[in-house]
C-alpha cells in the first residue's frame, strides 16, 4: 500500500510547535485569526468608504459584539428543530432514491467485476469509491440547495423573524444533513459489506477418491493445492490471498468458505535508509527515471541495499506458533525494475538479512524470488545463524538494547533493480477485525461528507444554489488536488507558477529548462507568479485534503486503519465544521435576508 | 422614548442597490413613525410605496440605509426583539411539506418553548384558526384561506406583544376577510399592538385606529382614521325627537344663514376617496410630504384632533 507520508503520532500532529510544521491545532488557530483580522480590515475599509470611519467602527463593533452575545444564545432545541426540518426536507426530496441507485449498482457490479488476482482489493476499492462519490454527491446536492431554496421561497422570512440565531440555522442544517447522510452511509455500508463478503465467498470441490487428489477443482479462476498437515487437518493451500480448510466426512470432502481473504493487517513500520553501490549510506537510492519519486531503487549485484530500522522489538512482536516456536513475521513488497529482459519468467533474486544496528552482526542471507508488487512473507525464527555460521538469538543478539532491529534487503542479479519505499517492509504484528476496519473506512467517508456539508451550507448562506454548488465542487476538486496546488505554490512542482506555465505552453518550452534571457517580461511574469503563488499557498493551506481523508486503500490492500488516523480525521472534520460554521454565521447574520 | 411607544423609526431610509452598489430605488425616504401600545396601526399605500419595505426594516429582514428603527426598545436588527414579535408575511412562507401541527411545533421550538406549553398552545391555536380538521394535512394541500390561517397561527405561537401583518386579507374571500378582521380586533382587545400594511382600504378602515399613508417611499398622511375621514366644512347635527315644525325651523335657520341642508346622516367620505385624492395630489406635486406628527397621541387619549397634513420640504 502506498503511504507517502508516515502517519504522525496524534499529539505531534495536533500540537507540535515547530518551524517546519505547525500542529493542526495551531494551524487552525492561525487560519481563524488571519481570517478574522482580514474580514475586520476589509469590513472597516468598505465601511469607511461608504459611511465614514466613525460609523464603520461602530458597525464593526456591533457585528463583533453581537457575535459574542449570540454565541451564548445558541439553543439545542432550536438547532434540533432546524435539523429536523432539514431532514424532513431531505427525505421529501427523495434522497432514498440514491440508496436504490447504489443497490442497483451493486446488483450488476458482480457481472463486470471479475478478477483472478486479489478480488478483495477490487471489490473493496469499488464499493468504497462508489460510496464515497455517491455519498459526497448526495450530501452536496442536499445541503447546497437548502438555504438558497429557503431564500427563494422566502420561508427564511418566517424563520429569522423568530429568535433564531444565525448560528442555530447553520449548525442545525449541518446537523440535519449529516444525520441524513449518516443514514445513507449506514445503508450503503451494510449493502457494501454484504456485497463484498458474498462476492468473495466461493468454494471448491474435491473429488472423492481413495487417495487425496493433488488439487481442488477450479473455481473463481483458481484451484488450490491440497496438503495434509501433521495433525490430519487437510488444507487447501494459500492461493489468491486465501486458503480453505477441508473436512473429510465419510467418503466426501467438504471445503470451507475462503479464509483470510479479507484482512486487516496491523503493521509495524520502520525507518528506511539506503546504501549505495559502494555500501555507503545515502538518503535515497537510484532513480530509474520514474516521475513519481515515491520509491527509490537499489542496484543488483552491488553493495546497494535498502535498510529498514524497526523500533520497539520485543517478545510481543513475535508471533507464537505453538510447538514450532516463535517467529518474527516480516512482510515485504518489492517493485522490480529490469534493465534487461532476460528470461521474463525467471524472477529476480534477492536476499534479506536481519542485522543488529550499530554492529556488523548479520544473519545468514535468506534468498527470495521477487514477485513484482506482491506481498512476500518472511518468517524469521528465534534462533538463527549469522554470516559466520554461528548461532545467534533474535531477541538477545540481533535486537539492540533500545529494541531496534535492522532488516537489510539486497538484489542479487546484476543490472536489475529493486524499488522500495518506507512502507514496503513491515513487521506484521497481528490482524485486526476486518469488519471494524471497514467501519473505520466508512468513518473516513463520513468525515469527508461532513466537511462537504459544512462547506456547502456555509457557501449557500450568501450564494444562490447553482453558484454555491460550483463553489463547493471547486472546493472539493481543489481539495483532492491540494498537494499539487501546494507543490505549484511552493515551486516544488517544476514549471513555475500559472503565468509561467501559460508562457511555456505556446512556446513549447520544456518544464525544466530555464528562461535564459532575464528581460523585463520575464521579470514581470515572475513577479505576478510570486503573487499568485502566495495566494495559492494561502488557499491550499485552508483546503481540506480529501485525498488524505480517504482510507479506502487501507481496506482494499488489507491493512488496518490506525485509530490514530481515524481520530485525526475526526478532529479535522470537527475543525472544518467549527471554522465554517463561524464563517457561515457572520455571512448569514450580516446579509439582508429580504430583497 | 415613552413607555407606550412600541415601534419608533427615526429618519428611516432604504435605498435598494444592485450588485455593484449602484442605486436602483429609493424605497423609503426618511420615515418618522411612532406606534403605540395597544393600537392597530395601518400602513397604506399603492404597490411599491414602501409599506412592505417598512415592515421588513422593522423585522430586521432588511438593514436601513440611513436612520434607525427601534422595535420594543431594541434596534430592529437585534434578534432578541423577535421573542415578543409575531409576523405574518405577505404570502405564507412556510414549509409546505409540514402539516399544521408540525409547522406550529417547528416555530414553537424556535422560540425555545418547552414541550408541554408548546403542545397546549398548538392545540389552542389550531382550534382558534379553525384548522382542527386539517391539522394532519401537509400545507401544500391547503387552500389560500387555510394557508393564511396557519400563517396567523404561527405568528401567534409565542403570544407576542407586537404583531406585524403584511397584507393580512389579501387573497381571502369576504368571509375569510371578515374572520381575519375579527381576529385582529380580538388581538387589540387583548392589549396587543398590531401593525398591518394593506392596500385594501375597506379593511384598514374597519380595523385600524391610526394609519399612515405612504406613496413613493414618503409619508403622506398620518393620523387617526376617524379624524382623517372627517369632512371639515360640513357640520353634522344629530338630534332626537324633533318635531316637523322644529325641523322646518332648522331648515329656515340654515337657509337664513345661506346654508344648505344636505342630510341628517353621518357625513363621512370613504377612505377610498381620501386615499385616491392623496395619491393624485402626490403625483401632481411630487416632494410634498408630511412632517412628523407633533401632537400624535396614544389612543388612550382619544378625542384630540390630529393635525391635518401640512406642507414641507
Amino acid at each position: 500500500m502506498i503511504q507517502e507520508e508516515p502517519l504522525l503520532p496524534f499529539k505531534t500532529w495536533l500540537l507540535e510547535w515547530d518551524a517546519d510544521r505547525w500542529g493542526a491545532f495551531w494551524h487552525f488557530l492561525l487560519v481563524m485569526v488571519v481570517l478574522a483580522m482580514l474580514s475586520l480590515v476589509i469590513g472597516l475599509i468598505i465601511g469607511t468608504i461608504l459611511h465614514g470611519p466613525v460609523k464603520a467602527g461602530e458597525r464593526a463593533y456591533r457585528v463583533v459584539a453581537n457575535a459574542f452575545r449570540e454565541l451564548f444564545h445558541i439553543s439545542p432545541r432550536r438547532i434540533w428543530a432546524i435539523a429536523r426540518v432539514a431532514m424532513q426536507e431531505a427525505l421529501r426530496r427523495r434522497v432514498l432514491v440514491a440508496v436504490a441507485v447504489f443497490v442497483l449498482l451493486l446488483l450488476f457490479a458482480g457481472w463486470f467485476l471479475k478478477t483472478d488476482r486479489e478480488p478483495a482489493k477490487l471489490y473493496f476499492s469499488f464499493v468504497l469509491t462508489a460510496t464515497s462519490f455517491l455519498g459526497l454527491f448526495i450530501a452536496l446536492l442536499l445541503s447546497v440547495f437548502s438555504l438558497p431554496n429557503d431564500f427563494k421561497t422566502k420561508t427564511i422570512y418566517t424563520v429569522v423573524t423568530k429568535p433564531v440565531r444565525a448560528g442555530d440555522i447553520i449548525l442545525g442544517r449541518i446537523l440535519g444533513f449529516t444525520l441524513v447522510g449518516s443514514l445513507l452511509l449506514l445503508v450503503m455500508g451494510g449493502a457494501s459489506y454484504l456485497f463484498v463478503s458474498r462476492a468473495l465467498t466461493h468454494t471448491h470441490t474435491v473429488a472423492a477418491q481413495k487417495e487425496l487428489p493433488e488439487r481442488t477443482s477450479r473455481s473463481d479462476g483458481h484451484s488450490h493445492k491440497l496438503e495434509v498437515r501433521d495433525d490430519g487437518q487437510i488444507i487447501a493451500m494459500y492461493e489468491h490471498g486465501h486458503e480453505h480448510s477441508v473436512e473429510k466426512r465419510g467418503d466426501r470432502y467438504m471445503v470451507s468458505p475462503p479464509e483470510g481473504m479479507i484482512r486487516a493487517r496491523v503493521p509495524l513500520y520502520g525507518e528506511l535508509k539506503f546504501l549505495n553501490r559502494q555500501g555507503v549510506e545515502v538518503e535515497k537510492g537510484v532513480s530509474v527515471g520514474k516521475e513519481w519519486g515515491y520509491r527509490s531503487f537499489i542496484e543488483g549485484g552491488t553493495q546497494a541495499a535498502a535498510v529498514w530500522t524497526f523500533d520497539g522489538i520485543n517478545e510481543d512482536t513475535l508471533i507464537d506458533e505453538g510447538e514450532d516456536g516463535r517467529y518474527l513475521p516480516i512482510e515485504i513488497v518489492v517493485r522490480v525494475f529490469r534493465t534487461w529482459k532476460a528470461d521474463i519468467n525467471t524472477p529476480v533474486q534477492g536476499i534479506i538479512q536481519l542485522k543488529r544496528p550499530g554492529s556488523d552482526l548479520k544473519t545468514e542471507p535468506e534468498f527470495f524470488f521477487a514477485d513484482d508488487n506482491t506481498i512476500d512473507l518472511k518468517y524469521f525464527p528465534e534462533s538463527l545463524t549469522d554470516t559466520n555460521n554461528q548461532p545467534v538469538d533474535l531477541l538477545e543478539d540481533l535486537v539492540s538494547e533500545d529494541g531496534q532491529l535492522e532488516v537489510v534487503v539486497q538484489c542479487l542479479d546484476r543490472a536489475q533493480y529493486f524499488g522500495f519505499a518506507r512502507g514496503d517492509c513491515y513487521i506484521h504484528l497481528r490482524d485486526a477485525s476486518p469488519f471494524w476496519n471497514f467501519v473505520k473506512a466508512y468513518i473516513s467517508i463520513w468525515v469527508q461528507m461532513v466537511v462537504v456539508i459544512a462547506i456547502a451550507v456555509t457557501g449557500s448562506t450568501v450564494l444562490s444554489g447553482p453558484i454555491a454548488m460550483l463553489f463547493t465542487v471547486s472546493f472539493i476538486l481543489l481539495g483532492f488536488q491540494r498537494d499539487f496546488l501546494m507543490g505549484v505554490a511552493t515551486d516544488k512542482v517544476e514549471g513555475g507558477g500559472p503565468i509561467e506555465a501559460l508562457v511555456r505552453i505556446p512556446t513549447h518550452m520544456n518544464l525544466i529548462s530555464d528562461f535564459k534571457d532575464q528581460h523585463f517580461g520575464i521579470k514581470l511574469m515572475r513577479l505576478v507568479d510570486d503573487g499568485l503563488q502566495a495566494l495559492m499557498q494561502v488557499l491550499a493551506s485552508v483546503l481540506p485534503d480529501f485525498g488524505n481523508l480517504s482510507t479506502a486503500d487501507y481496506v482494499a490492500y488489507g491493512f488496518d486503519i490506525p485509530w490514530n488516523q481515524v481520530l485525526q480525521q475526526l478532529f479535522l472534520g470537527g475543525a472544518y465544521v467549527i471554522g465554517l460554521a463561524i464563517v457561515g454565521y457572520f455571512l448569514l447574520r450580516n446579509r439582508e435576508v429580504a430583497k | 422614548m415613552a413607555d407606550n411607544v412600541v415601534v419608533e423609526t427615526r429618519a428611516l431610509s432604504k435605498v435598494y442597490r444592485d450588485f455593484w452598489g449602484r442605486q436602483k430605488v429609493r424605497a423609503l425616504k426618511a420615515l418618522d413613525l411612532e406606534i403605540y401600545r395597544g393600537e392597530v396601526f395601518g400602513l397604506l399605500g399603492p404597490n411599491g410605496s414602501g409599506k412592505t419595505t417598512t415592515i421588513k426594516l422593522l423585522l430586521g429582514l432588511l438593514f436601513p440605509t440611513d436612520g434607525e428603527a427601534l422595535v420594543l426598545g431594541k434596534p430592529a436588527t437585534d434578534v432578541e426583539k423577535n421573542e415578543r414579535i409575531g409576523y405574518l408575511p405577505e404570502e405564507s412562507y412556510l414549509y409546505r411539506f409540514l402539516n399544521a401541527e408540525e409547522t406550529l411545533d417547528f416555530y414553537g421550538r424556535l422560540f425555545d418553548i418547552p414541550p408541554e406549553v408548546r403542545r397546549e398552545r398548538i392545540d389552542k391555536l389550531i382550534k382558534q384558526v379553525k384548522l382542527d380538521a386539517a391539522r394532519k394535512r401537509q400545507l401544500r394541500e391547503y387552500s389560500k384561506g387555510m394557508t393564511r390561517r396557519i400563517g396567523l397561527a404561527q405568528a401567534l405561537i409565542n403570544e407576542p406583544d407586537l404583531i406585524l401583518l403584511d397584507e393580512p386579507t389579501s387573497g381571502l374571500d369576504p368571509i375569510g376577510t371578515r374572520e381575519m378582521k375579527d381576529w385582529i380586533l380580538e388581538l387589540r382587545d387583548q392589549g396587543k399592538t398590531v401593525v398591518m400594511c394593506s392596500h385594501l382600504l375597506a379593511d384598514v378602515q374597519d380595523v385600524c385606529d391610526r394609519i399612515a399613508i405612504l406613496h413613493q417611499g414618503e409619508l403622506k398622511e398620518l393620523g387617526r382614521v376617524e379624524d382623517l375621514l372627517k369632512v371639515e366644512d360640513v357640520t353634522q347635527v344629530s338630534a332626537r325627537g324633533l318635531s316637523a315644525e322644529c325641523q322646518n325651523e332648522i331648515r329656515d335657520v340654515i337657509a337664513r344663514h345661506n346654508g344648505e341642508l344636505l342630510s341628517m346622516d353621518n357625513p363621512t367620505t370613504t377612505l377610498e376617496e381620501l386615499f385616491l385624492s392623496i395619491v393624485r395630489d402626490s403625483e401632481a406635486r411630487p416632494g410634498r410630504r408630511v412632517v412628523r406628527e407633533e401632537e400624535a397621541t396614544p389612543p388612550e387619549n382619544s378625542g384630540e384632533s390630529t393635525e391635518p397634513p401640512s406642507t414641507a420640504s
